[in-house]
């Protein structure tokens, strides 16, 4: 511990940022808040349509990102829950409940049958949440095909709702864009409260280091049973919201290949951001309607070209561009002016002390007591 | 055999057994940690240190024994309920969030007094506000008063080892423990360093009322910090004492250097 002669900065509650970073963030953020209010009213229903699907996913991404990318327990069945959500609504669609019942339970029923899993799950230990989240698309689907009394079997459901009220001069299209954003900006806000504070904090000592959690209060158990049930919930949500834009679900929806590519979108996008979850929506919607354009037969492996590419060239994830740039800049610039200081950069994890490991050693293992 | 818990004990181990299959680790340790004391906990390699820690922890489960902290019962306590009992811990190899900041590593120290759940946290009330604000401020002025302000938003992985033990001290002191165990403090610190570590502990055991628990190797600081130590040889309690004793006992220089040639006479 070095002596206190550096000038202690004075007591902030915010960590300071350079005043151009966050200039920088609020004039970005401000111009994709005016395109996303804006953008519907002077396009296509086909734009509109993929516009409303970037919100439907990132929903389901930003669920993902709170159990894998904050909480850092691999789930591969995120695609369950966002089927089993939509479901649900078509269930109330067709027996006219009211929308608001519909929203309420399509995030409720997943969340209660995403507790039940992580209850017994989460006492397993590596891979066997893994494991375990991976069977249930794979039940899922032939469950969907069976109950067609709830699902409607293989054809599915198909309903009609959600019309623009004729009051407000709105296409349907355009409604139900705007119906979805207002749900995942809702979601976004109350994720991004979540991970700031005590309990983001407990989610993300439960990835680093279980021992320092329970040494800190923190039960594994109970975090990874919270996270994973939020994550549920907001599977389902986003199902609710998938309902809303496409007015179809079968077993389709759920199938294993759609949890897959989000866990590849959330990568893609950046793990553990809020921002990067946005990103990896625009990723998992953009690109393979992109790569359709390029050349339909080859949309698969233009899809997972990229894929890799942005993996090799940025493995933190989109959301790590820019931070990038700016350690290159920098970077150049100490190589001109001064000897290249290595301190900020990710690559080397710095350890100024020789002796000293640079990354912890990970504590005694440790008999993870349940309630 | 064994004695009664002492009543004036913030800790009390009692018959504390522990085995891994069929290995003994620990063999029936006893002692007691007056309050507010600073006891070192010493011994060779192996002796069992760390895994008393552990078991005093909750993150090992001792075979047989009794281990009362404050006067609670805790040996079936699971870890993450001790924090809320009084007790923090340092690990011998400070595991920090080397992508967060300073404070926010230290601000996990506040976990389990914190309020609200994740409902209240969702939605930023302005209670939990509050709270948040007044952990940061305690988290800062702790990180000032241990010498790192200035270093309170650099991420972690920019600073030495050294510091990170720092950083992991002030984490525990925001849990506001009555009970803070230390697991090798001084391992890969200079000598100034280890100087300040002595001055920082000190003070903060006055000031917070604090009873310390400290295994470590470095006998200057077990010198200069303990009351008490307590020597484990083997899993078992060899002798107890002050530092000074414990230095010239022929068990204790036994256990670490071996046996004296041709001294041979069974202890």
């Amino acid at each position: 511990m070095a002596t206190a002669t550096r000038p202690a900065p004075a007591a902030t509650t915010t960590p300071p940022r350079s005043v151009v970073t966050r200039a920088a963030a609020a004039v970005a953020g401000l111009a994709v808040a005016v395109v996303l209010v804006v953008a519907p009213l002077v396009s296509s229903p086909y734009i509109n349509f993929q516009l409303a699907s970037i919100m439907v996913f990132a929903v389901a991404l930003l669920g993902l990102n709170v159990i894998m990318g904050y909480t850092g327990q691999v789930s591969l069945g995120q695609s369950a829950f966002l089927g089993l959500g939509a479901y649900i609504t078509a269930y109330g669609v067709l027996n006219d409940w009211p929308i608001a019942l519909s929203l309420l339970l399509s995030a409720v029923v997943p969340a209660a049958v995403g507790m039940l899993v992580a209850l017994a799950a989460a006492r397993l230990r590596g891979l066997a949440l893994a494991m375990i989240t991976l069977a249930l698309p794979i039940i899922g689907v032939p469950l969907a095909r069976r109950f067609d009394g709830f699902t409607g079997g293989s054809q599915g459901q198909v309903v009609s709702w959600l019309r623009a009220p004729e009051s407000l001069g709105l296409a349907n299209d355009q409604w139900r864009y705007y119906v979805v954003a207002v749900i995942a900006l809702v979601a976004f806000l109350l994720v991004r409260n979540l991970v700031r504070g005590r309990i983001g904090r407990s989610f993300a000592i439960v990835k680093e280091n279980e021992a320092v959690a329970l040494s800190m209060g923190v039960s594994p158990y109970r975090t990874k049973v919270l996270a994973f049930t939020i994550a549920s919930a907001l599977g389902g949500l986003s199902g609710f919201m998938y309902l809303a834009v496409v007015q179809y679900t079968s077993p389709e929806t759920l199938v294993f290949a759609t949890s897959i590519n989000l866990v590849a979108a959330m990568v893609i996008g950046g793990s553990a951001s809020i921002v990067g979850t946005a990103l990896g929506a625009l990723y998992y919607v953009l690109v393979p309607v992109l790569a359709g354009q390029v050349n339909s037969s080859r949309t698969a492996l233009i899809s997972g070209a990229v894929l890799l590419a942005v993996l090799f060239v940025l493995p933190a994830g989109l959301v790590s561009l820019p931070r990038r740039l700016a350690r290159r800049r920098s970077a150049r610039r100490g190589t001109r002016t001064a000897p290249h200081d290595t301190a900020d950069d990710a690559a080397t994890p710095t350890s100024t002390d020789g002796s000293a490991p640079a990354v912890p050693a990970p504590a005694a293992t440790t008999t993870d007591q349940h309630p | 055999m064994t004695a009664p818990p002492a009543p004036d004990a913030m800790l009390s181990v009692r018959g504390v057994s522990l085995r891994f299959g069929g290995i003994t680790v620990l063999d029936d340790v006893s002692f007691d940690a007056p309050r507010g004391g600073i006891l070192g906990l010493v011994g060779p390699n192996g002796a069992g240190k760390t895994s008393l820690f552990n078991c005093i922890s909750g993150h090992y489960q001792p075979a047989a024994g009794s281990i009362l902290v404050d006067g609670t019962e805790t040996v079936r306590t699971p870890a993450w309920r001790m924090a809320r009992l009084g007790l923090a811990r340092t690990f011998q190899h400070p595991a920090l969030r080397l992508d967060a900041t300073v404070l926010e590593n230290v601000l996990l120290g506040a976990h389990s007094w914190l309020p609200g759940g994740p409902v209240a946290w969702a939605l930023r009330l302005p209670t939990t506000r509050r709270h948040e604000r007044e952990a940061r401020a305690r988290a800062l002025e702790l990180v000032e008063r241990t010498g790192l302000g200035w270093a309170a938003h650099t991420r972690a992985d920019e600073l030495s080892h050294g510091l990170h033990k720092g950083v992991e001290l002030c984490r525990a002191l925001l849990a506001r423990p009555k009970l803070l165990l230390l697991d090798e403090p001084a391992a890969g610190l200079s000598h100034a360093e280890v100087e300040q570590l002595i001055g920082t502990v000190r003070a903060v055991r006055q000031e917070f009322d604090l009873t310390v628990v400290v295994v470590e190797h470095h006998m200057g600081l077990i010198s200069a910090l303990t009351d008490r130590v307590v020597v484990l040889d083997h899993g078992a309690k060899l002798m107890e004492g002050t530092a000074a004793q414990a230095q010239s006992d022929p068990r204790v220089v036994e256990a670490y250097l071996g046996k004296e040639v041709g001294a041979g006479e069974p202890a």
